[in-house]
């Protein structure tokens, strides 16, 4: 079982809003759009695991942190994110963690 | 006197008056009153130092019975003085400055007619143990460094919707049964228990310590638990200073052996066990003196006047 950790990301928003159309019209059931989901998080997790190579590097300002169900929530304030290619600066970004190495439950 | 101003605001009071004959040992000033039903009582000084100097004491008591006799109808104030190697720090009416030394007196002998421990003004300064020259305080004062203290916050927690809720919280059950939280001002760590008791680590003074404490019980109560807070305790205090020269370790084990440990392949401070007060000082070549074990900050200040003048006897000459 692979973590649900991506579902609120830019794709896999835009997936769930997709399946809730087609559950609106009729087109899929419920069940299947749960499906389609949880195959989601099977696919996003073995791509970034498996077909993701570069490195970003970020330093930044601690604000709040909280570790709790093995799960580490970090507030960051005037963060830089640095890849090779290019430089990002950001006031505030939130950081939601899973371990990465053992076995997970979504 | 330059010494007097040296000394934090609490214990000039304890400092030598101005003008007295004394090399500046702390005595009480005329202020206090003498006789107040709290004048100390004999205690046996189970003091490390002091047990070195017993010997030493008995033979002069003879020789000052008298002499102390007439000084102590002369004297209006005072309780008892420390010898010329100044380790102890003696109290008089503890009732009067309670926040200053909590230790029960540490005279060796107050009684009349057995040995002395005051100066009078008229008589010179009779040094108790002639080995040891007269010494002055030490001018330095340690500097707290930790504080350790718990609280009972009076009520369950649930300790998941704490670590969920509060911000800057760690919780792993699996490793550790509390939540780990952490405030910025006073900069401290406190350790939540389900039981609804709680450690608070890290301040730098007593005040400190119970402000950070109280902040950490209002996080609770804002969480939605009947936080109380009750039994604030201060559990050890350490302390740290320097004495400015280095220090022979060796000659200081085999000397104190009773109370040092120094296994310099183990571990690069000497680590002595005070008995009264029960400080533990880790005390090292460079001169730097770490002191622990205190539950309240006159224990620190004590210890350290007590060693201090053991420590320039085994100053580094090369």
């Amino acid at each position: 079982m692979a973590y649900q950790l991506y579902r609120n990301t830019t794709l896999g928003n835009s997936l769930q809003e997709s399946l809730d159309e087609l559950i609106q019209s009729q087109q899929i059931t419920p069940q299947l759009a749960l499906q389609v989901l949880l195959q989601f998080d099977k696919a996003i997790n073995a791509a970034l695991a498996q077909r993701v190579r570069n490195r970003v590097n970020f330093r930044g300002s601690l604000n709040t942190y909280r570790f709790c169900d093995n799960v580490w929530t970090f507030v960051l304030n005037d963060v830089e994110f640095r890849e090779v290619t290019e430089l990002i600066k950001v006031d505030k970004v939130k950081i939601v963690a899973c371990d990465g190495k053992s076995k997970c439950l979504p | 006197m330059d010494q007097n101003n040296s000394l934090p605001p609490y214990a000039q009071g304890l400092a030598s008056p101005q003008g007295a004959m004394t090399p500046g040992i702390p005595i009480f000033s005329p202020m206090m009153p003498y006789g107040t039903g709290l004048t100390p009582q004999p205690i046996q000084n189970t003091n490390s130092l002091s047990i070195l100097e017993e010997q030493q004491r008995q033979q002069q008591q003879q020789q000052q019975q008298q002499q102390q006799q007439q000084q102590q109808q002369q004297q209006a104030a005072v309780a008892a003085v420390q010898q010329s190697t100044s380790q102890q720090a003696t109290q008089g009416p503890s009732g009067q400055t309670p926040q200053l030394f909590h230790s029960q007196t540490l005279t060796t002998a107050p009684l009349p007619g057995t040995t002395p421990l005051y100066p009078s003004p008229m008589t010179p300064m009779t040094p108790i143990t002639p080995a040891t020259p007269a010494s002055e305080s030490s001018g330095i004062v340690p500097q707290l460094q930790n504080i350790v203290s718990t609280v009972n916050l009076g009520c369950k927690l649930d300790l998941k919707t704490i670590a969920l809720r509060a911000r800057n919280a760690e919780y792993n059950p699996k490793r550790f049964a509390a939540v780990i939280m952490r405030i910025r001002e006073p900069r401290t760590t406190a350790l939540i228990f389900s039981s609804g008791k709680m450690v608070c680590t890290g301040a730098k003074s007593e005040e400190q310590s119970r402000l950070a404490a109280r902040k950490y019980a209002r996080v609770v109560q804002k969480l939605g638990f009947p936080a109380k807070f009750l039994d604030f305790k201060i559990q050890n205090m350490v302390g740290s200073c320097d004495v400015k020269f280095p220090i022979r370790l060796e000659g200081l084990v085999l000397t104190h052996q009773q109370f040092s440990s120094y296994e310099p392949e183990l571990f690069p401070g000497l680590i002595y066990r005070m008995i009264k007060p029960r400080i533990v000082l880790l005390i090292f070549v460079s001169g730097k003196v770490v002191l622990t074990g205190a539950k309240v900050r006159a224990e620190i200040y004590e210890a350290f006047e007590n060693i201090y003048p053991i420590l320039k006897g085994f100053r580094k000459t090369t």
